[in-house]
């Protein structure tokens, strides 16, 4: 019975990690539908900049703010830099093409991921960086014979928080009435007097900065960095995403909340080394009987 | 304008490989396929600094077929099985290309075997262990590494002696190197498995290039191991054995050939590696060789540290080898010289001992040791 409850542990915080990537993935998908490949790498991206921030900064901030100011800065510094970052792609590799169609702009967003991803490399190295350890006291609390980190409680407190901000913005305020609106159809969105350009921006600010202090999480939580893990991640979120419906935020959460959940079941029952067919054959089930995800809504197509 | 774009286009690509064709003709080129970027950086560049040195060595010491200068030449192939196809297409192409040293991790040097042998392009491994890469009959094919069906019986020999274990846990990444070298050791344990004197509790395959292994972890402290061996590489053994020991795994980690290194110590932090196993060909600092002593005294020098992992130092080895016999054969003949690495090559001084190869390329007589990560950080031999 404990270890069911550790794994479910472990499985929420694996799922908490996509479901955030995923919201990145899901409200560019929403707004624009163009699948962003380059969130990802900008994942990655954050990560690094994290990592920067916490081994050169760290001594300065921490005589001042102590090591919970060291994070909350490497965060915010990573959220707003690659928000910057996101804003600036988007003006330089998706602005131009929406125009011309699909292809066009699937092409741009993977030659965008494979930019950053070598900018990366270029930066920092090929070699993986390690996050410093002992940055967080590593208290165990043991419930029973449940072992959960403190560092775990931290990241699925901070993971809910965050999802429910967005929640409660997409679904209670009058802007995020605008991006659903945005989302389910741009045209009639523009007619009523939304302001698209404003949806758009906010999309490619808030995405990226989740998805980066996805990133230090991620680094904070697991220590070791790799240029190439945008790819593995980006790849599972985007499941996720798909998974809970695309373009459907509260979808994203639950999407990567479920899949997390799910490899932790088919790792732990079937076995570690079949886990991702586990999953993807999940996913396909779903998706033959809901093709447009678990929270997805069906379209009416326009005849 | 518009119009020329194309053309010049065209000339401008076709210039760039007409730049390989002209290579000088006072220069043997030896190709170093090596994982210089992607997970496994950390042994590529080691490797692409050994091969180099060696290179030097050679050089200053007259060269090879006379006083011709031996250059060596470095690919990439990023630690992939696709990209290792790529760069073995790319050197297969180069004439000027004699002989390759073909690359880390067994999953990556197979397909890369495979056209060089279609090519007939002389390959010597170095950080290729699996047993299946000389099961298929290549001629071109040669390794100075070791191979995995000894370190499976080692391991089992070091389960049943040193660990007094009776419950044994196996744990591989479904890779080439790693599958093989788990299933090597299942069958060395079978005997002993059939006399009920160990019971193998787990065995299982993690994903490679992910980073939660939280789940299946519990799942090995549920079966209670008195050792616990891993069989993949270092990049997930950092983090495999950080996790293990967050949740409460006790046992004693013993790693495969391509689990640690001082990569694996930065990673997986001093605390934490302090007191893992691995069993390993002799390290660097252990070859007593007196060619040995030089090279590392070299590298030393160069690069500041010597390699914490063997597989530069065969690496460096194949170099030595394809320069000697290229200097005995006289000629740069692909043929001649796997007939002559076949055949002629027994017992020459290397820095990993005497050199020689079966009949099916693989190194004879490698021995293997049993390692420990001491409190300072060092990998040093352990009984």
């Amino acid at each position: 019975m404990n270890v069911i409850l550790e794994q479910i542990i472990n499985g929420l915080t694996i799922g908490s990690f996509y479901a955030l990537i995923a919201l990145g993935y899901t409200m560019v998908y929403g707004v624009l539908k163009l699948i962003n490949f380059a969130h990802g790498d900008f994942f990655t991206f954050g990560s690094y900049l994290g990592y920067t921030v916490l081994v050169y900064c760290a001594a300065f901030v921490t005589a001042r703010f102590g090591i919970w100011g060291v994070l909350s800065v490497a965060l915010v510094a990573a959220a707003i830099s690659i928000a910057l970052v996101g804003l600036i792609v988007e003006r330089l590799a998706y602005r131009p093409v929406y125009k011309a169609g699909r292809l066009p702009a699937v092409v741009s967003a993977l030659g965008a991921s494979i930019f950053i991803q070598n900018a990366i490399m270029v930066i920092w190295g090929p070699r993986f960086q390690a996050y410093p350890s002992a940055l967080i006291p590593s208290t165990n609390f043991t419930f029973g014979s449940v072992h959960i980190s403190l560092l775990q409680i931290l990241i699925l407190a901070l993971s809910f928080i965050l999802m429910g901000a967005l929640y409660y913005l997409v679904q209670r305020t009058t802007f995020g009435a605008a991006i659903r609106a945005t989302a389910h159809d741009r045209k009639t969105a523009a007619l009523m007097g939304i302001n698209i350009n404003k949806v758009i921006l906010f999309v490619f600010t808030l995405g990226p900065a989740l998805g980066a202090m996805t990133g230090v999480l991620v680094g904070l939580y697991y220590r070791q960095i790799s240029f190439t893990m945008g790819w593995n991640y980006g790849m599972k979120a985007f499941t996720a995403s798909v998974l809970g419906g695309i373009g459907n935020i509260p979808g994203a959460m639950v999407g990567g909340l479920i899949l997390g959940v799910l490899e932790m079941l088919g790792s732990a029952y079937i076995s570690a080394a079949w886990k991702d067919v586990f999953v993807f054959i999940i996913l396909i089930l779903v998706l033959i009987f809901r093709p447009t995800g678990l929270l997805g809504e069906k379209t009416a197509d326009k005849v | 304008m518009k119009k020329l774009t194309l053309p010049i286009c065209a000339l401008f690509v076709a210039l760039m490989f007409c730049g390989s064709a002209f290579a000088a003709g006072n220069t043997v080129v030896i190709g170093l396929q090596a994982p210089v970027t992607g997970a496994w950086a950390y042994e590529g560049q080691m490797a692409k600094q050994s091969c180099e040195l060696a290179a030097a060595l050679i050089n200053k010491k007259g060269g090879v077929l006379g006083g011709k200068k031996l250059e060596i030449r470095v690919v990439d192939d990023a630690g992939e099985p696709r990209s290792s196809a790529l760069a073995a297409q790319k050197f297969v192409t180069q004439r000027d290309v004699v002989a390759v040293v073909s690359t880390y991790g067994s999953s990556v040097c197979e397909p890369a075997a495979t056209i060089y042998e279609r090519f007939r392009k002389v390959n010597v491994g170095y950080g290729a262990t699996a047993v299946r890469l000389s099961q298929n009959n290549m001629k071109y094919f040669f390794r100075t590494c070791g191979r995995d069906d000894s370190q499976g019986r080692f391991f089992a020999d070091c389960a049943t002696k040193t660990f007094r274990a009776k419950r044994i846990a196996i744990m591989h990444d479904n890779t080439a190197f790693g599958k093989g070298l788990a299933e090597d050791t299942r069958a060395a344990l079978a005997p002993l498995v059939k006399a009920k004197k160990v019971q193998i509790v787990y065995y299982d395959a993690i994903t490679p290039g992910e980073k939660d292994f939280k789940v299946p972890l519990t799942m090995l402290r549920e079966k209670k191991p008195d050792v616990w061996y891993y069989t993949g590489y270092y990049a997930e053994a950092a983090l495999l054995v950080g996790q293990a020991r967050e949740i409460g795994i006790t046992c004693p980690f013993v790693g495969g050939n391509a689990a640690i290194n001082s990569e694996f110590v930065k990673i997986a932090g001093l605390k934490v590696a302090k007191g893992c196993y691995m069993t390993n060909e002799p390290l660097p600092a252990d070859l007593t060789y007196p060619m040995a002593k030089e090279f590392l005294a070299a590298y030393k020098a160069k690069y500041g540290n010597i390699p914490s992992s063997p597989w530069p130092i065969y690496a460096a080895d194949a170099v030595n080898i394809l320069a000697y016999s290229i200097n005995r054969v006289g000629s740069t003949d692909s043929a001649k010289l796997a007939a002559y690495l076949h055949n002629n090559v027994n017992g020459v001084r290397g820095i990993t001992g005497p050199i020689g190869f079966t009949a099916y390329g693989d190194r004879e007589g490698v021995p293997f040791y049993l390692y420990k990560v001491d409190a300072r950080g060092n990998i040093v031999v352990t009984k």
